[in-house]
């Protein structure tokens, strides 16, 4: 967390010493910052902090990644007709906890085109999903509680 | 330059929009147009904001168009889940071809509650348990 | 060649077109749903493309002071669907 301040007062004093407070430059402040603090000084809380910068960079390339794939699925399924689908109603176990931790992996499950989180169960530990292409439903579940939840849960712990 | 990649960013949210249209007017039943509807629109509406976030630059712009993109990406599956939810209680029929259905029977329909679901692969669940990481000490 | 400013004319007076298309799709589905929750999901898909076209605006007219009618439309989106979700629920108890 201190790393975090550390780098909002490196791009603070770029924006300062160039003298343009735009978004632009406050945002290559702050890259330039996240490289200083990774390449001057390894002390262990900023090497966590930078593993976790990093973690949170691949999560949202692994993110986006399947974002662009499942639109292109779903852009085929829209356009031809009703062929390809095999939808269902499937319940996942949970593994997160918290009410942040479920919140955040519900709204992932429902941006990414294919799945739909319909609700969590009352003593929360199961989470129900509708998803459109159903090849197999335990296969479904494991890709889902190692992609998705594995991932989300590395990032926030 | 920027005129380019904003000109690029609207089209292609606008494509994701009429997408949506599309699939919201020609899928089966509720969910999948939820399916088609919710998302490919969020994805819209958050890439037209960006085209206006890159058009203008100016950070106080920048950051209420940013904020904008926040707010939607929380708020509209958001709004997804409790219109699925409602939807599925009241018992709006699925599609016919729909392969399965683990939630049925698991609202309580006095209390508004929901069960979960025991699983009978005790031992496949323990596995998937296991490759996630630690639960953190501190909050 | 097209200058810069004649590209932007033309992309917005495209996209809002598009929009204009979504808002008639989405407004057939809402006059023929079946059930409640279908036409929530219209409704829903037209306050989007609202926003959108607020968004368009604001950058065709060169008035970024739109932003600001976004986030308000963004907050009343929201706020009508899941009124009309707790609507939907409720209402078969009783």
């Amino acid at each position: 967390m201190r790393a975090l301040l550390l780098n909002f007062l490196l791009a603070l004093t770029w924006a300062a010493v160039t003298g343009i407070f735009s978004a632009r430059n406050l945002t290559i402040g702050f890259i330039l910052g996240f490289l200083i603090l990774l390449f001057a000084d390894r002390t262990t809380d900023h090497a966590s902090y930078i593993g976790r910068i990093i973690k949170l960079g691949s999560f949202i390339g692994f993110f986006v990644w399947e974002l662009m794939v499942a639109n292109i699925r779903m852009a085929h399924s829209v356009i031809t007709p009703s062929t390809t689908m095999r939808p269902g109603v499937i319940a996942i176990p949970l593994s997160a906890k918290t009410d942040a931790e479920i919140t955040l992996l519900a709204n992932l499950i429902s941006l990414t085109p294919g799945t739909l989180s319909i609700d969590v169960s009352t003593d929360r530990k199961t989470l129900y999903i509708h998803a459109m292409f159903i090849d197999d439903v335990d296969t479904m579940r494991y890709e889902i509680k190692t992609g998705f939840e594995r991932r989300l849960l590395e990032v926030l712990r | 330059m920027t005129e380019i990649i904003t000109s690029f960013l609207l089209i292609g949210g606008a494509g994701f929009m009429l997408l949506a249209a599309i699939g919201l007017l020609r899928m089966p039943d509720l969910f999948s147009r939820m399916q088609a509807a919710t998302k490919t629109s969020t994805l819209g509406a958050g890439s037209m904001f960006l085209g206006v976030a890159v058009f203008y630059g100016d950070l106080g712009i920048v950051s209420r168009s940013l904020l904008v993109i926040a707010f939607l990406f929380l708020t509209l599956p958001v709004s997804a889940h409790m219109i699925a939810r409602a939807a599925y209680f009241v018992g709006v029929p699925l599609w016919e071809g729909t392969v399965v259905d683990e939630l049925h029977g698991a609202y309580n329909p006095i209390t508004h509650e929901l069960d979960s679901k025991s699983f009978k692969t005790e031992e496949d669940q323990k596995k998937i348990v296991h490759s996630l990481p630690a639960e953190s000490e501190e909050r | 060649m097209l200058g810069d400013f004649e590209l932007l004319t033309l992309t917005s007076n495209l996209v809002l077109g598009m929009l204009i298309l979504t808002m008639m799709l989405s407004f057939i589905r809402l006059v023929r749903g079946p059930s409640l929750p279908d036409r929530v999901v219209a409704l829903d898909l037209i306050g989007s493309t609202v926003a959108g076209i607020i968004a368009v605006y604001a950058v065709a007219n060169r008035q970024p002071i739109f932003v600001d009618v976004a986030i308000v439309m963004a907050l009343v989106i929201f706020l009508g669907t899941i009124a009309f979700a707790r609507f939907v629920e409720k209402r078969i108890t009783r």
